[in-house]
């Protein structure tokens, strides 16, 4: 008996300039819910709106900026739109990469791909 | 007073032994024995003021349910107190228990610096406690360390102390007499720095003021009742004081720091840790100076002694809470000459015998400054 192959589904998650820099739209493809967002330097996101810690819809979270390490005097804001805080334990995620922050065995985000074409935003999951 | 510096002193112990991190000694005549190590005019102020009957014992709530902390069999043959003769000490355990190094830690003294005296005569008491241990008891035996105590309420006097007797070969660490300031607050940062200028790390002990007296730590929660209650929560202190070195990201400015929890267990860091580390995951950002998991700093800069070691009914349940601390962050200690002592003959038996003789020999020479030592097997 052959293990049953895994269908990939791409659909149409709207028009190009209804994805604002720093805001999720969040929309549910077959089983998954996905928050789609912009990042400052235009590139488009979709994550699985599911955090790897406690299964928290993540997407609903905080959109902003972080403070890397620093001691006091040397205090900084750093990559603001490309930081999404956890709602429920704070986790802080980099939407650049998905990866837990400044974790040395980090946890991850799912990314699904996503493409633009004749102004319309699509995602594979 | 001269002092034998570290290049002067010949290297005590070829041999591996076991380092006890816990042995309190005693003024043979309380504050008296002092005296002679004061200048005139501070000598006649106590005498004047009958220091000597300014008791600085425990409320009688606190009282030992025994009448005292001190073992009856480990009096001097000379009728003293336990505790009160370097000779007797040597003979009845350093000898008895092939015990190598032992690291002197005078409560008396610790009460006096952290809230029994004014802040000008702590200054005075911890330099005359000092030198007598330094007269009195390291030429006894080089297998006697010390822990010099420093004047906490003023912490620009307490780093002149510790780089006035710092250099003594025979000083391992330095004994910090906590008040009710947590340990991360920058109040302490002279101290700190003149701990990690002399390579000194910082004993952390009870000094029995703690819940009593105004200005010291005060117990969480609300006043216990009684001695066994306040025994069992006294690591209260030492949780929040872990939990402030770190979130005031202490071990990033002081990267040289090194801190000697002692006579709180090791058991009771095991929650901390677990809840540093699951927070710091969520609200790092409120404390960007905390650069790393707490559990790393801890790690790498705070060790643990042993007693009162735990005893699970499970014994086996032991080993698992050594793992979870750290096997390399647990150094032994005694409590000589006090009741509730662990002795190296029964303690931590249950465990791996390579992991008991890294906890009864090896650690302390990590952590502590010591001679160098041949390699222990």
């Amino acid at each position: 008996m052959s293990a049953p192959v895994r269908q990939s589904l791409e659909v149409a998650a709207g028009p190009e300039q209804s994805f604002t820099a720093g805001k999720f739209v969040i929309i549910d493809i077959g089983r998954h819910s996905v928050g789609i967002i912009r990042l400052r330097n235009g590139d488009l996101r979709a994550v699985l709106n599911l955090c790897p810690h406690k299964g928290a819809p993540i997407c609903r979270g905080i959109v902003g900026g972080t403070w890397p390490p620093a001691m006091p005097d040397a205090l900084r804001f750093d990559q603001d739109g490309e930081v999404l805080v956890c709602p429920w334990h704070g986790f802080e995620y980099d939407l650049q990469d998905g990866r837990e922050m400044f974790r040395e065995k980090p946890t991850r985000l799912r990314f699904f791909p996503v493409a633009v074409r004749d102004g319309t935003v699509y995602v594979t999951v | 007073m001269d002092m034998p510096t570290m290049a002067e002193q010949p290297v005590t112990d070829q041999l591996p032994g076991i380092v006890d991190c816990d042995v309190h000694p005693l003024f043979g005549d309380g504050i008296r024995s002092l005296y002679p190590y004061m200048p005139d005019a501070w000598r006649q102020r106590f005498l004047r003021k009958r220091a000597h009957l300014a008791g600085s014992g425990l409320t009688l709530r606190f009282a030992h349910p025994n009448g005292t902390v001190v073992r009856d069999d480990a009096k001097p043959e000379d009728g003293g107190p336990a505790g009160s003769s370097p000779h007797f000490v040597v003979r009845d355990h350093l000898d008895p228990h092939d015990i190598s190094l032992a690291l002197l830690n005078s409560l008396q003294s610790g009460s006096l610096c952290a809230v029994h005296a004014s802040v000008d005569e702590s200054i005075i008491i911890a330099s005359a406690a000092n030198d007598y241990y330094i007269d009195q008891w390291l030429p006894v035996d080089a297998r006697l360390i010390y822990a010099p105590v420093v004047p906490s309420q003023d912490p620009i006097a307490a780093a002149a102390e510790i780089r006035r007797v710092g250099g003594h070969a025979q000083v391992a660490a330095i004994a910090v007499p906590q008040i009710a300031i947590l340990l991360g607050n920058r109040y302490w940062w002279p101290i700190w720095q003149a701990a990690c200028d002399m390579d000194l790390p910082v004993l952390l002990h009870v000094t029995g003021s703690e819940g009593v007296y105004n200005g010291a730590p005060m117990p969480a929660g609300g006043m216990p009742d009684t001695y066994i209650e306040r025994y069992v929560t006294l690591g209260q202190g030492a949780e929040a004081n872990l939990n402030s070195m770190i979130m005031n990201g202490l071990f990033e400015r002081f990267p040289k720091l090194r801190f000697l929890f002692v006579e709180y267990g090791f058991v009771w860091p095991i929650p901390v840790m677990l809840r540093m580390d699951r927070l710091w995951r969520g609200l790092r950002h409120e404390v960007p100076w905390v650069k790393k998991s707490p559990i790393d700093y801890v790690n790498e800069h705070v060790w643990f002694t042993t007693q009162p070691i735990e005893e699970p009914r499970d014994p086996r349940d032991l080993e698992r809470l050594v793992k979870m601390v750290g096997v390399n962050n647990l150094c032994f200690s005694t409590d000589y000459p006090h009741w509730d002592n662990d002795m190296p003959m029964q303690a931590l038996r249950s465990l791996e015998k390579g992991d008991r003789e890294q906890i009864l020999r090896c650690n302390a020479r990590n952590v502590l400054r010591l001679p160098r030592l041949g390699a222990v097997k």
